[in-house]
């Protein structure tokens, strides 16, 4: 029960992100951000809106490199130790993305969620 | 399980450059060069790949962060344009003038892949991961690299001569319009190409992650779901092949005949 009310908060927190960052860039591709921690994808949940182009700002806050990877969203970047960087998703159809980190592959692993408007999205 | 990590990351980037690189090296062996070539591009690949992983941190950060992206296509791109000149040569039958085209393409397809294996290995060695376990677990990695490598390379020197010649070019018109395909995917991802939803999805039929689907990544830039943009520039660029290589065959200088 605690881990499901773990989830929940942190899917408000995803919404939350998503929301502000929407509006804060509302003149251009909203800007979604991603963090990696100890090896892992923070959050390792991203809701985004359907049919939308998303910029994806991941901060790697740990000391080694990773690779973030998607075989499903086509994209492929090194990302170096305490180093920023972008890439571009979408627009996407409504669904789920995988995405991984190839040098941390079973820690590192976060889903894309593209929301059709009007499903309760971002 | 940084040993298993070490030996996918450093097969997924050795079979990459292994296959365009024994291609290369079927054909200095069909056309007899001296195996001089190899060697400096071998020179070429590391240093490249060593002088890029160091500089990686510089690079990152231009064009607001699309630095990567600008380098790794214009390598892929340069690549290109040394295939479709190896092409040309070929085509023309004048094998003595390959030699600098094939070091200099062989450097291209090292510099990406060994800057990502640098890389990696740095990480395992800040983690505070056995370096040592992590490198003999990468030269596995290499070792099976190196196997599907020479599989490709023994395939073409065994084929007759005729039908190795026709197959050589073929493969380097794939290898290098899979090369200008990834190009474009890089320039999608940093929004400089539009981007649109895929033309179609096969990885019902051939997935993406999986070996074959890998191989076939590493052999044509087989995507399973390409856009409209990197669908045109694959396109585009078989057609700069074929264009290139049937001009070169038409102005054939008198004297020379393809082996």
């Amino acid at each position: 029960m605690k881990l499901k009310h773990i989830k929940i908060a942190k899917l408000r927190r995803a919404f939350l992100l998503a929301t502000l960052t929407t509006a804060c860039h509302s003149w251009a591709a909203p800007v979604i951000e991603l963090a990696i921690e100890n090896n892992r994808f923070i959050p390792d949940l991203l809701l985004i809106p359907a049919d939308t182009k998303i910029k994806l700002l991941i901060h790697n806050r740990d000391s080694a490199a990773e690779e973030f990877e998607s075989f499903e969203l086509n994209r492929e970047k090194v990302i170096l130790g305490n180093t920023k960087t972008v890439i571009f998703i979408g627009p996407l159809a409504p669904g789920d993305y995988g995405f991984f980190g190839e040098f941390n592959p079973t820690s590192a692993q976060g889903i894309v969620r593209a929301v059709a408007t009007g499903e309760g999205s971002p | 399980m940084i040993l298993l990590n070490s030996i996918v990351v450093v097969l997924k980037e050795t079979i990459e450059a292994g296959i365009l690189i024994s291609v290369m090296l079927s054909i200095s062996q069909r056309t007899a060069l001296p195996a001089s070539w190899w060697r400096w591009g071998a020179t070429l690949g590391l240093g490249g790949a060593l002088l890029y992983a160091w500089q990686l941190p510089t690079l990152t950060g231009w064009f607001e962060y699309a630095g990567q992206e600008v380098v790794n296509s214009a390598l892929q791109v340069t690549l290109f344009g040394c295939v479709v000149a190896l092409i040309t040569q070929l085509m023309r039958g004048q094998p003595h003038r390959l030699s600098p085209l094939l070091a200099i393409a062989m450097g291209l397809a090292m510099i990406r892949e060994g800057a990502e294996i640098v890389v990696f290995y740095i990480g395992v060695s800040q983690q505070g991961e056995s370096l040592p376990s992590a490198l003999t677990s990468g030269f596995v990695g290499i070792t099976i690299g190196a196997s599907v490598g020479a599989l490709c390379y023994y395939l073409l020197i065994l084929s007759r001569s005729h039908y190795a010649a026709r197959l050589q070019v073929t493969l380097l018109a794939l290898i290098a319009s899979g090369m200008v395909l990834q190009a474009s995917q890089l320039l999608v991802q940093i929004d400089w190409l539009p981007v649109a939803a895929p033309v179609w999805n096969s990885n019902r039929f051939l997935p993406e992650q999986s070996p074959l689907g890998q191989l076939a990544y590493a052999v044509f830039g087989y995507e399973a779901t390409p856009s409209p943009v990197e669908l045109g520039s694959y396109g585009t660029a078989l057609l700069v092949c074929l264009c290139a290589g049937l001009t070169a065959r038409a102005w054939q200088p008198t004297g020379s005949a393809q082996r």
